[in-house]
């Protein structure tokens, strides 16, 4: 009798495995088609695009991973996405936008021909106070995005505080728009990091072209990357971190300040998504109200790819999602005016197939 | 630092932050444009000698001068009151709000002397704005000014909290209100409709009929705002069901509107497919095709809890508004240009297209869909669902099919969506991937939120003021949206059930609060 019965619960799970297997079958199938019809039998494009899209994907991969690791340290710690992570990468763009403004308008004497503007003349001294602006404003804008509108909900439910998210999303972007009016700005770079230069590939008789401004933001957020990870695994804070994620009254009682850990954890998380943000209009040029939603929502993609909580999740499924997004239009033989569509239906795939991500913990049905 | 002149430190940073962002965003103006059309004409040719927009900016000013000092003047319940220390925190707190706004006053003033184009950086500092924002003086007296004004302002706040919020003022105003409440509550009147059936009806009939006699008196106009608040109030309704009633956070509930627009366009308009079906063939089909969406999206995301299911469903309404704007599907939906020529209502023969007709034609939806709401909430399904919002796993074990029933209400809540799409479609004659941006997915979730979740005088409540109040005070249109963002977060924090909310949800929320407290830190922990 009591095998009948478990048999009988279990009957549904079972199911919706095998539907699970007989579509992963169909998709994996269709690509594999799809990459044969590509490569093989209708060459569209040459190796020189295609490793102009490779490059473009982990340029954007990079970014995305940035980010991304922003929404798991939130998540990791409060089990909350933070909804308005995209927007504060949009402050930071704007914190790097207005010091290359300011230092371009800046002009410093030069005995040697016409003088320079500050951001031509020291270069590196201009990107790296761009960076420290855009990270600084950023940082302060997360450290305040938890005090006011997440930290009085803790312990609320569940739905409270991530409405309370989406409320403070929708105002920072509205407040950008107003304040900053709606039109797309250029990114001023220093002509040293002018966008579109940068060394000449020559593949299969073509050239290929592998912009500064990319290898400099693969490098800054790799080194970014790296640095955290170390930060988490091996300082104090990180410890904190971790106990706190791990479980808060406990990690109290071993003296650790949750609030003060939670609020750091803005802050670095903050950080890095302005230094996303900079790297953002440095490498792509654009800076406008809405120019962190749109990443915010598939880095956070990326954060679930990768397994939501980990942070070399979030780099893989950062750089991964870059790559698909990127190869993806042409694999699949789609206008590239679709590739969001792309990384959404990863995002729905994902959370169908493997909630967990590729390298996340097995969460309790409760968490996901 | 003594607590007072903390509390007076902090509120004066946190005021003169404010003061910097709405000059920023530019609401100093629209504050005091709206400040003289509530004042009329007596304050039109100006006070002392001031222009009278720039009276009307002192006024905005000074009210949050006085707010400044109210609140840097409020009480530790451990301290004593004294007028030495209220006044202390209030005149700390304005004179702070001072220096920051007249800082900032210095800075964009000289700016503008020095010819620097703002505008381009910061969209609202028009020179006409900054020049307005400097009273006329020069950016050294503006500041100074502004200084001394609300040093005076946040002192009078502090003898404004001392005297009116804390004193005897406050005690005999509340009990006040309350025997008026208790008057009112009590009186024979409302005791006469609550005995006497027919003094009930009489009544409800009056006030249906007055409702079905306003589209006739208020024209065009108000009809068409009628009519999309009444599109809006359908959404909620919709989305109601599915946030509200069974705690699913959906945030692209505007693919299924989406869906019951393209539906009636498609089926109707000559352009792309040439059908010319009649719009009440369509309405059942636009109907039926949205909630088969919403079970489509449900089936494999109705796994999720919470925040993915918010997220996923954030990428499913982007998707199709990508899909909706983008070249792949022209053919098929008109692409970017949207198709036009939807066709409307007729009823024997008689096209029912003015906006008087479909004002009625909402009403008639929105009473059809309160009604099936209401015979939803309370039978079994409306129970299983709620039993889902307050706790899954005990709904579960309670031999529910969370899961079916979770689908159930995605599937009703995309129908009403559809509802509402075809006739904003129909009534729009027009349909495009604009109609449907994101923004109606939150405008719909911010009035669920906003009345209460899960009642209904709340949602509609919620879309009167939330679409109909900024189409009232036109001024405020730019902040509309901003608003909503703030609106969400400070309902969060102050009030989750809602404006309006039903009796069983506040005892919910209350309840989980306690729990919470009790619980401590540990619910967050990794069980």
């Amino acid at each position: 009798m009591e095998s009948k019965a478990s048999i009988r619960t279990h009957k549904p799970v079972s199911t919706y495995r095998i539907v699970q297997i007989i579509l992963g079958v169909f998709f994996s199938g269709y690509l594999i088609w799809r990459l044969y019809d590509v490569l093989i039998a209708h060459p569209a494009y040459g190796p020189d695009t295609w490793l102009r899209f490779a490059i473009d994907g982990f340029v954007l991969g990079s970014v995305y991973a940035l980010i991304a690791i922003g929404y798991t340290l939130v998540y990791g710690i409060l089990f909350m996405i933070n909804f308005a992570h995209g927007d504060i990468m949009m402050v930071g763009a704007f914190g790097g936008y207005f010091v290359f403004e300011a230092l371009g308008a800046v002009q410093v004497p030069s005995t040697t021909g016409p003088g320079l503007s500050f951001l031509n003349a020291y270069p590196a001294i201009s990107v790296i106070l761009a960076f420290l602006a855009g990270m600084g404003i950023a940082s302060m804008g997360g450290y305040f995005l938890e005090k006011i509108a997440y930290r009085p909900l803790r312990g609320a439910p569940r739905l409270v505080p991530l409405i309370s998210a989406v409320g403070a999303s929708i105002f920072l972007e509205n407040a950008g728009q107003l304040m900053f009016g709606s039109q797309r700005r250029d990114y001023t770079n220093p002509t040293v990091l002018e966008r579109g230069i940068g060394w000449n590939l020559i593949v299969g008789g073509k050239p290929v072209i592998l912009t500064y401004t990319g290898v400099f933001t693969i490098v800054v957020s790799v080194i970014t990357m790296i640095g955290l990870y170390f930060l988490v695994k091996r300082t104090r804070l990180g410890r904190a971190m971790r106990a706190v994620a791990e479980n808060k009254s406990v990690a109290a009682l071993m003296g650790v300040d949750v609030d003060g850990v939670i609020s750091r954890t803005f802050i670095i998380s903050g950080a890095l998504a302005g230094l996303a943000g900079v790297m953002w209009g440095i490498h792509l040029g654009l800076v406008y109200y809405y120019v962190g939603f749109i990443p915010g929502i598939k880095a956070f993609t990326a954060a679930v790819l990768g397994g939501i909580g980990s942070i070399p999740g979030a780099m893989v499924g950062g750089m991964f999602l870059g790559l698909v997004e990127a190869l993806g239009p042409a694999v699949l033989g789609i206008s590239f005016q679709l590739k969001d569509v792309i990384a959404f239906s990863i995002l729905v795939l994902v959370l169908v197939f493997r909630p967990t991500g590729i390298l996340g913990e097995v969460l309790s049905e409760e968490k996901v | 630092m003594s607590h007072y002149l903390r509390n007076g430190l902090n509120a004066g940073i946190v005021f003169g932050i404010v003061t910097i962002f709405l000059v920023l965003i530019g609401f100093t103006v629209t504050a005091s444009d709206l400040i003289g059309t509530f004042l009329g004409n007596a304050s039109a040719s100006g006070v002392l000698g001031l222009p009278a927009v720039t009276f009307h900016l002192l006024i905005f000013l000074f009210l949050l001068g006085v707010w400044s000092g109210a609140s840097g003047a409020r009480k530790s319940p451990t301290e004593a009151d004294s007028w030495r220390r209220v006044l202390s925190g209030a005149g700390l707190a304005g004179l702070i709000l001072g220096i920051l706004a007249g800082g900032l006053a210095m800075l964009i003033g000289s700016l503008l002397l020095a010819g620097v184009r703002m505008s381009t950086y910061f969209a609202q500092l028009l020179p006409d704005a900054v020049r307005l924002y400097l009273l006329g003086l020069s950016p050294a007296s503006a500041a100074i000014f502004y200084v001394i004004f609300f040093f005076i302002s946040g002192l009078l706040g502090g003898v404004f909290a001392y005297r009116v919020l804390r004193g005897s003022w406050r005690k005999k105003f509340s009990i006040w209100i309350n025997t008026k409440t208790q008057w009112i509550l009590n009186g024979s009147g409302i005791q006469l409709f609550k005995r006497t059936k027919s003094i009930r009806l009489i009544v409800y009939a009056l006030a249906i009929g007055i409702v079905l006699l306003i589209p006739l008196v208020i024209g065009d106009y108000w009809n068409y705002t009628l009519g999309t608040v009444g599109i809006y109030v359908l959404l909620g309704l919709g989305l109601n069901i599915v946030v509200g009633l069974a705690g699913l956070l959906d945030l692209g509930y505007v693919a299924f509107f989406a869906i019951g627009g393209y539906t009636v366009a498609l089926l109707t308009a000559p352009a792309p497919h040439h059908l010319l079906w009649s719009f009440w063939i369509a309405i059942p089909i636009g109907i039926i095709l949205a909630a088969v969406a919403g079970v489509l999206l449900g089936v494999p995301v109705l796994r999720l809890r919470g925040d993915y299911l918010a997220i996923v469903t954030l990428g499913f309404g982007q998707i199709i508004a990508i899909m909706l704007r983008s070249d792949a599907l022209i053919a098929f939906t008109g692409g970017p240009k949207g198709v036009s020529a939807v066709g409307g209502p007729t009823f024997f023969g008689r096209s029912l297209g003015t906006p008087e007709d479909f004002v009625y034609l909402i009403l008639l939806a929105v009473v059809l869909v309160i009604f099936v709401t209401i015979r939803l909430r309370s039978s079994r399904v409306g129970r299983a669902w709620e039993a889902i919002r307050e706790d899954e796993t005990v709904a579960r074990a309670m031999g529910i099919n969370t899961w079916s029933h979770k689908l159930l209400a995605f599937a009703i809540g995309a129908a009403f969506a559809g509802l509402g799409g075809v006739i904003f479609a129909s009534r729009n004659q027009f349909t495009g991937p604009e109609d449907y941006n994101l923004m109606v997915s939150f405008n719909v979730l911010a009035s669920v939120i906003v009345g209460g979740m899960g009642s209904i005088p709340g949602v509609v409540g919620g879309a009167f003021t939330l679409k109909g109040l900024p189409e009232v005070l036109r001024e405020l249109e730019n902040y509309r949206i901003l608003a909503f963002g703030a609106l969400l977060v400070v309902m969060m924090l102050v009030r989750p059930e809602g404006l309006l909310p039903t009796s069983r949800r506040k005892m919910e929320i209350k309840e989980l609060h306690e729990d919470a407290n009790e619980a401590g830190e540990t619910s967050g922990g990794k069980t």
